[in-house]
């Protein structure tokens, strides 16, 4: 039986290629976000996921990954622009990966955000990373765009939102 | 809208050599399949296999902690995808493993991709937690999830997986 608590707020699916993809007037009345990214890009890229249109220094991560032979591990101390969290992760032409974020409390307005990403390309690797918007708005907007090249046809974003009570 | 548990499979007396969901409908837009394994040796992997195709279509990629120290491996043109160490065998007893399979668009036309996180219980120093990311060439809707456990092994009794789908509607 399906329940009220995990609901889809949009989903995109690209018909053409595209160098963004933005949520917007995210509604307010969930606890936590889930975003789900399936996409492609037109060369290798990785993901960033801009909040709120904010591109100051306000993006801190610890991030760990594995790319099949080695590991690694690395940090921010406030990085500009937006979070590029998917350690190891990377896409490219026709090749597919999976990125699934946790937004915690997004829309509180008295704390800093956290989100955790997971990130996988069988291609490429898989990371873990616990994200910091160093902000206190709420979250209202998430921009999603590959650092290089364009984001493949036929790439899907869903985002949900988490009920905080029934 | 939700999440909506499509089945839960318990393994009974005796153990089973795989645990399988069948005839799943492509009305969801991702599926979700926890996993609580224990199998019958020490140190292995279980394993994901979509739609029974066993041939060489499926790579993946891991990164695992031994709660001493971290290695990723990969490996392309697999049978399957490995994507959890999980407990079992001297393990301590009674400990079992948890694990979260994800597959977005699993309904959808192009090859498929997943994401997976994994934790083996044992109330030693040597335990695994691991994250995977796979793919299976595949590009047929998936309506068969099998999962087995890799070399001989078997899931033990009380081993249980529940699919759930995530729906738009």
């Amino acid at each position: 039986m399906a329940t009220p608590t995990y609901t889809l707020i949009d989903s995109v699916t690209l018909g053409s290629s595209a160098s963004s993809v933005t949520f917007s007037s995210i509604e307010q009345t969930f606890g936590d976000l889930i975003l789900v990214s399936n996409h492609s890009t037109t060369g290798i890229a990785e993901l960033s996921v801009r909040v709120n249109g904010d591109t100051s220094s306000n993006y801190y991560w610890v991030s760990m990954g594995g790319n099949g032979s080695t590991t690694v591990s690395q940090s921010s101390g406030g990085a500009t622009n937006a979070m590029r969290p998917m350690e190891r992760a990377l896409t490219n032409t026709g090749i597919k990966g999976v990125f699934i974020l946790q937004f915690f409390d997004y829309s509180a307005t008295n704390k800093h955000k956290s989100v955790l990403s997971r990130s996988d390309t069988a291609t490429y690797g898989t990371g873990a990373t616990a994200n910091r918007w160093g902000s206190t708005a709420a979250i209202s907007s998430i921009l999603l765009y590959p650092n290089m090249n364009l984001f493949e046809s036929g790439s899907t974003f869903h985002l949900y939102g988490i009920a905080k009570e029934l | 809208m939700g999440m909506q548990l499509i089945e839960t499979i318990e393994v009974g007396a005796g153990g089973a050599s795989s645990i399988e969901f069948t005839g799943i409908d492509g009305t969801g837009q991702d599926l979700v399949c926890l996993v609580s394994p224990r199998v019958s040796a020490t140190g292995y992997s279980i394993r994901a296999r979509f739609n029974s195709d066993s041939g060489a279509n499926y790579a993946y990629r891991n990164l695992y902690g031994t709660g001493s120290s971290a290695a990723s491996q990969g490996y392309a043109t697999q049978s399957g995808i490995l994507f959890g160490i999980v407990s079992g065998g001297t393990n301590t007893a009674n400990t079992f493993a948890s694990v979260q399979l994800t597959i977005p668009n699993y309904s959808g036309s192009s090859s498929k991709t997943i994401s997976a996180d994994s934790v083996s219980e044992n109330n030693a120093n040597q335990a695994y937690q691991q994250i995977s990311a796979g793919s299976w060439t595949g590009t047929a809707a998936i309506t068969t999830l099998t999962i087995s456990v890799e070399g001989t092994a078997t899931f033990s009794q009380y081993s249980t997986a529940s699919l759930y789908k995530v729906t738009a509607d």
